[in-house]
């Protein structure tokens, strides 16, 4: 058994719910095929299992090492690395005329989840790099593009993504960086930046930087922030890589992904560090805002990645571990010891992992189909269509991949038992190394209020609007599956309460009781959440259910007995018992608690609002 | 074509690789209800590991010597996937014989089928694993050659070519056979991944791979009578497939015993339950 992403599952969401060989049609994919993706994520599985994970464990272990001003990666991670940069993977859905391979991004987003799953720390390195060069892709000057980005696509050169400073954080806004003209264009640079990852190491001869700072005489907050393109090395005049006065001055110790470098930067102590700007002046909030959602879907996709891993090889463990006597016999010493698997509640605890992993998988997967449905737009309108619904889902995505990721990890842990808790075995670690997606990024809590402060209210609420459209079209379909209407039951009201809290808060924000949403965003988010993956998986039970129906008239199985045979000796009609079973899991046990969930907002609480801070505890 | 022969280290070699398809060994593989066969519907296929080698061995001759590798396979259509894997790791085309006769055929009538697309090719060597991973017959290179009239080079762990020969080494009982034949000849590889490390494709090679040139064959096609080679003619007949039993549950020998307490207790539940000793 394959321990890091369930193929199957992959191609079940790629091909059978969203029909991305159908994006073939379209002029800018139309060289390629089916037989080309998947050959494309087989490459990807088993680059993932046969260097990237074994990189995994050892990158943990020996973590990063800083001495005298340098970092040095894990070991482990250089074969690695120059694998994953040789083998073109950097730069998958990327046009041809920068390196890439043009592929959609859908495409992309299913490898990634193999390499997440394998090695999160790793792929930090590649994944910050891409970010930094599409920036520079879409904002650059040609000399510059020349210069730096062709080498950060192909991964011969690193790049970082700089915000945070130690007065700077969720408010970005706050940050000192500054930025001075220079004579000739550029900007000389300084300032202090934390947390960087892959500031500084040794995997590349150089780093591209792209720095957030304020122009002198910039206006405060955010509409005063630009961004420079800041490289350690930069290229002087006659062509030479000469210092650029960038000076890591230490890195982070962590609880997870030790292997990725967490540098503190400091730039300009010298006063000769050179920043070239991207795009306009004081635009850097707007040209963030612009490369937001890959790069959250992009954390969102290290939950799924730590979830994927974590369930299988829970799933593994739970096939193999003897222990007890099974539930019929409980009472009867001479017994003998079953699989663990066959305790219901570790059964519950397998379900409630391998329908949030599918949920997610087709969550996620989804937001990156949208995506290039908006590229590939053949109207404006269409354009439009999917990007608010790429709009919206992003919040959802990060924060839900990332919390409900972990929340898988743990429940691996559990399934482990006190094996679990143990660094000899890997689930321990897919915990530690998740926890940190919920933090970078925009936490969680700011996701929340992108989603109600900015998603529900662009274009007058049309998202939302927009969305419930498409679901409720799709819904009447599935309501035609006599088997599936009690879950669609369940879900319409799921989803009608989240139009109630949705309607709720647009109302309390023309009051002065306005602050209500701001402290029930981020159940509202989980909610939101909550109603799209029990859609995601309706929709993957309504293709299921068709599928098994033909698989049990193939055989001839028409009796119940006989179905259950052939679920028994068939995979196929296993793997879509076991979709529709995922469906009704998630269905009944989560969806189900939207009422209450929807209550508890709407019942208007302001305690915690209202609590004295000398109420939390009386110092 | 000069180029390649002016290439250092001799002259340039065409290679045929003998590829064939099995199950992932990563699948859980089941026995269908005819007791002789697997279950093979939502099943994953891979390139059988040792044609793998076969492929990365062609190859560096290839890098090496100049020439061209052709992959040879034989199956239905999903086996394509496989032998454009092959070409995106660097080979430069296939044929694949799809031919419904062939289901049901031994080792002996695809032997013969595939050394019918041989001769067609007429590479100068020929290539595959000494084994398939599936059914593990290990038979398909000998009897390609026998059928060439060729000279066969069995479980190499390291080829080389200089045009005219090629030179293998073979692992034996506590040290190694350094042979060599006169080509045209076929070689079959042994060892591990650990030996050979077969490269990855790469994206661009996946690229490449979809225009590079691809047949279809049907056994017509290749002079080859179908009744000679599909299931009416086999000679052996698969009788009965089994799985191996199920692991037991370890022991642990209890923890609250001092050292020679614990040695005790092994040895009583060694003679005594286990019955080893
Ligand atoms: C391992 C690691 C890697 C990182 N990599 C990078 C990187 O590559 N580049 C980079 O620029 N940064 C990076 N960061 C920084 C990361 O993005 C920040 O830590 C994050 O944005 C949160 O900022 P903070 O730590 O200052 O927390 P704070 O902003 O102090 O937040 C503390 C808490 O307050 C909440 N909070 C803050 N403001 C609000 C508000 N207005 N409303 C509601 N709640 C609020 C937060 O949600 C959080 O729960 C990294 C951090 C780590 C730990």
């Amino acid at each position: 058994m394959k321990l890091l992403a369930d193929e199957r599952d992959i191609k079940f969401v790629l091909y059978e719910q969203l029909h991305v060989e159908e994006l073939c049609k379209y002029p800018a994919y139309s060289d390629f095929s089916q037989e080309l993706f998947d050959m494309v994520i087989d490459q990807a599985e088993k680059l993932a299992e046969k260097e990237l994970y074994p990189a995994n464990k050892l990158g943990d272990q020996q973590g990063c090492r800083f001495e005298d001003g340098v970092v040095r990666a894990p070991e482990a991670f250089h074969k690695a690395y120059r694998h994953y940069c040789e083998g073109g993977w950097l730069a998958i859905a990327d046009p041809p005329e920068v390196g890439g391979q043009g592929l959609p991004f859908v495409v992309a987003n299913a490898a990634l989840e193999f390499f997440s799953a394998a090695n999160w720390a790793l792929i930090m390195y590649p994944g910050l790099t891409h970010g930094a060069a599409r920036l520079l892709q879409k904002y650059g000057t040609p000399r510059l593009q020349n210069i730096y980005m062709y080498k950060m696509f192909s991964g011969e050169w690193g790049g970082t993504m700089c915000l945070t400073e130690p007065g700077a954080g969720s408010d970005v806004g706050n940050l000192t960086t500054r930025a001075v003209r220079n004579a000739d264009g550029t900007y000389a640079i300084q300032g202090q930046k934390i947390f960087i990852s892959s500031g500084m190491h040794d995997l590349t001869e150089n780093i591209v930087h792209m720095v957030l700072a304020r122009i002198e005489g910039a206006p405060r907050g955010t509409r005063g922030i630009s961004i420079f393109l800041v490289p350690r090395l930069r290229v002087d005049e006659n062509g030479n890589l000469v210092e650029n006065d960038v000076v890591c001055s230490g890195i982070e110790h962590k609880m997870g992904i030790h292997g990725s470098a967490t540098c503190s930067l400091n730039f300009g102590e010298n006063g000769n560090c050179v920043g070239y700007l991207m795009g306009q002046e004081n635009k850097g909030m707007r040209i963030m805002f612009d490369m937001m959602n890959e790069a959250r879907l992009f954390v969102g996709m290290q939950g799924l990645g730590h979830a994927s891993a974590a369930y299988l090889h829970a799933l593994q463990y739970a096939k193999e571990r003897l222990q007890g006597a099974p539930v019929e016999r409980m009472k009867d010493a001479a017994a003998p010891r079953v699989p663990i698997i066959d305790h219901p509640d570790v059964r519950r605890m397998l379900m409630f992992m391998k329908s949030s992993t599918e949920a997610m998988r087709a969550m996620l997967h989804l937001a990156a189909y949208c995506i290039d449905r908006e590229r590939v737009a053949e109207s404006e309108e269409e354009r439009e269509l999917f990007q608010g619904h790429v709009d919206l889902l992003i919040p959802i995505c990060k924060s839900v991949g990332s919390d409900l990721g972990f929340r898988v990890c743990e429940t691996a842990i559990q399934v482990y038992g006190g094996y679990g808790f143990i660094s000899e075995y890997p689930v321990e670690q897919f915990l530690r190394d998740c926890k940190i997606a919920s933090l970078y990024e925009g936490t969680n809590g700011i996701q929340a209020l992108d989603l109600i402060g900015r998603k529900l209210t662009m274009k007058r609420g049309q998202l939302i609007k927009n969305a419930l459209k498409t679901t409720r079209e799709m819904l009447i379909k599935f309501r035609k599956n006599f088997r599936l209407n009690e879950l669609a039951q369940i879900y319409e009201e799921a989803e009608e309460n989240l139009v109630q809290v949705t309607k709720f808060f647009a109302l309390k924000s023309m009051t002065d009781e306005f602050h209500v949403p701001v402290l029930y965003a981020k159940p509202y988010l989980d909610l939101f959440g909550d109603v799209v993956m029990g859609f995601v998986l309706l929709w993957q039970a309504h293709i299921a259910d068709r599928r098994l129906q033909e698989i049990y008239r193939d055989h001839n199985a028409k009796d119940e007995k006989a179905q259950k045979r052939l679920i028994q000796e068939n995979r196929s009609a296993a793997f879509y018992f076991g979709k529709i079973a995922s469906a009704q899991f998630f269905i009944n046990q989560v969806l189900t608690q939207a009422a209450g969930k929807a209550r508890g907002i709407m019942n208007n609480d302001k305690s915690p609002l209202e609590v004295p801070v000398d109420g939390f505890v009386l110092g | 074509m000069l180029e390649d022969l002016l290439k250092k280290g001799g002259l340039a070699v065409n290679i045929a690789v003998l590829l064939k398809q099995t199950p992932d060994t990563e699948s859980v593989i089941r026995i269908a209800g005819d007791g002789k066969s697997i279950v093979t519907d939502d099943l994953k296929w891979i390139i059988n590991p040792y044609d793998e080698f076969a492929v990365e061995v062609a190859l560096r001759l290839k890098e090496k010597h100049g020439g061209s590798v052709v992959i040879v396979s034989w199956g239905p259509q999903r086996v394509v996937e496989s032998i454009r894997t092959a070409l995106a790791m660097g080979a430069d085309s296939g044929v694949l014989i799809d031919d419904e006769a062939l289901e049901g055929s031994d080792s002996l009538g695809v032997a013969k089928a595939l050394a019918a697309a041989v001769q067609e090719l007429n590479p100068d060597i020929v290539l595959c694993g000494s084994r398939a991973v599936d059914y593990d017959e290990g038979q398909r290179g000998a009897m390609v050659a026998e059928l060439l009239g060729w000279p066969h080079l069995a479980l190499g762990v390291a080829v080389d070519s200089d045009g005219s020969k090629v030179q293998i080494d073979r692992p034996i009982e506590g040290g190694k056979v350094a042979a060599e034949a006169d080509l045209p000849a076929v070689a079959t590889l042994g060892g591990s991944h650990a030996v050979w490390n077969p490269r990855y494709a790469s994206l661009p090679g996946i690229m490449k791979a979809k225009k590079k040139p691809l047949a279809n064959k049907k056994l017509a096609d290749l002079g080859v009578d179908p009744s000679e080679c599909g299931a009416g003619a086999a000679k052996i007949r698969v009788t009965a497939l089994e799985m191996p039993p199920e692991r037991a549950a370890g022991r642990i020998i209890n923890g609250d015993l001092d050292t020679a307490g614990k040695a005790r207790e092994l040895v009583r539940a060694l003679h005594e339950e286990a019955k080893v000793i």
